[in-house]
């Protein structure tokens, strides 16, 4: 396998990790919490995406769609239930509550949904460009055979339009004009006549909608089980961190470094420490918050 | 003037007296033919017991950096994993995969909490500074990253199937299954009672005033002319170091160490213990910590007296943990024992 198959895989966890980690910087930029419960999100997401699929059963982007509209009903409720009552009490009991409600949600979904991983049965179309010039330079194989299949396409053109919505909304919308706003500066916004807290529930909801998106992107691309938000959610981390937290569009680049760090470093690591590859987020993670906490494009973490 | 008269009053020096005869009784156990004998329905009790002795070294730690400093450590697993494999890679015996050098035990269990104080120090020294939540979050990418490393690193650390072949101290010199039983409790409950005494000295001295002002502010208190990062390390150290004690303990009473007893489970117990309890109070998150692990206890009996199945009762059980540790930070952010002045919260 070629260099460049293991950048297509990249581009995709990339893509996938981008639209979680825009929703996890959103709530830490104007909730100021990290929310280690969102992982879960992710995980209910995935499944009402397969009840959908299954059980009515409604066409992919459909389903799409309800698992987008569940991710945003479940976030909000969530939220208005375990978070904004203790919305003063700083950002340690926060993270704490976010703890415990990410292990009593994981183990719910674990007992309704049990152990096993599901899979969507989406007709695969691969398309194949092996027939791409091959370049090799020294021992290096520079654009190699690579494949893409359309769950790849699926993935990494979901994420464009989310990128491009996105950045529509932050800019164009009073909403998203609003949030940006009170990301920088909670108490101005306040005194400029900014209902901040119908500004935090719609942050809530759309948070909960690219969790949602995300979770059936990563259930299309792998499976899903009760621990697919929970073993994706420190990549999210990381990517929102180093991406700066906070910022959206440094998530977005924050993802895809995180993405194809992962990707190539299989390729790089000696076979047999290829598992470490899933702690290299973590590395990427404890170095950025060492080294440069406020992140590509974040506000200041450090203590005064 | 009667016995009971001249018996200690303050808490350090009873927790010492009864460690000390923890200890002593432990001893007999282990060393003269006196036997223990326990009805069966006990050994779970035991069992159970014997984990909550070393989680208790492990809880008394977590609270002096948390409870008492403030230090947000979520990665406190990490220090009992270092600890528990320096502790097992040095003594072991005829391991089956990873590195046994089959030292003596006592060298063994003294550099297991040497070396988990000098990583205490390396992640403290990086990470301190940090705001609360993202010390959180650098604690925990820590512990994830060392899991990866036993794990994946096999002819080191013996990856998933860890370290055997520990010597087992109290198990070589006791008798018969049960005498070794009651005194692994009564060596390892006495060590936690002696590090309970070792704690509250520290923390009822100007030290720990110290320490708990910088929990409440830390600049008022650098203001004071308190270098605030050393106090922060030392605490950290310290905890560190418990947790390899406990770490250390745990190998030796276990026999075996492997990368499924240090998981982010533990990290969660010790936590939800702590703050059930009533953080910077040691009793208090001793007591919190006997809540939830009995919690477990219950849930292991009533796994036997009703139909379902055990992945069932472990997935209840971890909805109730979870659900436990929203409702305290919510309702008694100072715990049940814990001293809502002291603490600075409100409820």
């Amino acid at each position: 396998m070629g260099l460049s198959q293991n950048v297509v895989f990249g581009l995709v966890t990339g893509s996938y990790i981008a639209i979680a980690a825009i929703g996890f910087t959103l709530i830490y930029g104007i909730v100021n919490m990290i929310n280690f419960a969102y992982g879960e999100y992710l995980t209910m997401g995935a499944f009402i995406g397969l009840l959908a699929v299954t059980m009515l059963p409604v066409p992919l982007p459909v389903a799409v769609l309800l698992a987008m509209a569940g991710g945003g009903v479940v976030s909000l409720v969530l939220a208005r239930g375990f978070f904004t009552p203790i919305n003063q009490t700083g950002p340690v009991p926060l993270l704490l509550t976010s703890i415990g409600l990410g292990i009593a949600l994981r183990s719910a979904i674990r007992l309704v949904a049990g152990r096993s991983a599901r899979y969507y049965d989406t007709d695969t179309v691969t398309y194949r460009f092996d027939s791409l010039p091959d370049l090799t330079v020294g021992s290096v194989d520079l654009l190699g055979g690579f494949f893409v299949t359309s769950e790849h396409l699926i993935v990494i053109g979901a994420a464009v339009v989310v990128f491009a919505v996105l950045h529509a909304l932050l800019t164009r919308t009073d909403v998203g004009i609003a949030m940006r706003a009170m990301g920088d500066d909670e108490s101005l916004a306040r005194v400029r006549g900014i209902d901040t807290q119908r500004i935090r529930d719609s942050v809530w909801v759309l948070a909960g909608v690219l969790a949602g998106l995300a979770g059936v992107l990563i259930a299309i691309q792998t499976n899903v089980s009760s621990d697919t938000g929970f073993s994706h959610i420190l990549q999210i981390l990381s990517a929102a961190i180093l991406g700066g937290a906070g910022s959206p569009y440094g998530a977005i680049l924050g993802a895809y470094v995180i993405g194809l760090v992962l990707a190539l470093s299989t390729a790089f690591l000696p076979s047999g420490l290829t598992g470490l590859s899933s702690a290299v987020a973590f590395v990427i993670l404890v170095v950025v918050l060492l080294v440069k906490p406020s992140g590509i494009a974040g506000k200041e973490v450090r203590e005064a | 003037m009667s016995v009971l008269d001249r018996l200690p009053s303050d808490h350090a020096q009873q927790a010492f007296l009864a460690g000390a005869v923890c200890l002593v009784l432990g001893a007999l156990f282990a060393l003269t033919p006196l036997r223990a004998q326990l009805p069966s329905a006990l050994y779970v009790f035991i069992e159970v017991g014997i984990l909550f002795v070393v989680y208790g070294l492990l809880v008394l730690g977590l609270d002096l950096q948390y409870g008492h400093t403030g230090l947000v450590n979520f990665g406190h697993v990490v220090f009992f994993a270092v600890g528990a494999y320096t502790t097992a890679m040095l003594s072991a015996q005829d391991t089956f995969a990873g590195i046994g050098l089959g030292y003596p035990w006592p060298l063994a269990l003294a550099a297991g909490v040497v070396v988990t104080a000098v990583v205490g120090a390396g992640v403290g020294v990086t990470s301190i500074r940090l705001r609360g939540d993202f010390l959180a979050i650098v604690t925990l990418a820590t512990a994830e990253i060392f899991h990866s490393v036993f794990v994946n690193f096999e002819d080191v650390f013996g990856g998933n199937v860890g370290i055997l072949g520990v010597p087992q101290p109290i198990a070589a010199v006791a008798a018969d299954g049960d005498t070794r039983m009651m005194a692994t409790l009564l060596v390892l409950g006495g060590v936690t009672l002696v590090t309970l005494a070792g704690v509250t000295r520290l923390t009822e001295a100007p030290y720990g005033r110290v320490l708990r002002a910088i929990r409440a502010d830390e600049l008022v208190t650098r203001s004071v002319g308190k270098s605030t990062l050393t106090y922060k390390m030392q605490s950290f150290v310290y905890g560190a170091a418990l947790a390899g004690l406990a770490g250390g303990l745990f190998a030796l009473y276990n026999g075996a160490v492997a990368p499924g007893f240090f998981t982010i489970q533990v990290t969660v117990t010790i936590w939800i213990g702590m703050l059930l309890g009533g953080a910077a109070n040691h009793r208090a998150v001793l007591a919190g910590l006997a809540i939830i692990m009995g919690l477990r206890l219950l849930s292991r009996f009533a796994l036997d007296v009703t139909p379902v199945g055990a992945d069932v009762f472990a997935s209840l059980r971890l909805i109730v943990v979870g659900l436990i540790l929203v409702a305290v930070i919510r309702y008694r952010p100072a715990g049940i024992w814990g001293n809502e002045q002291e603490l600075g919260v409100d409820s």
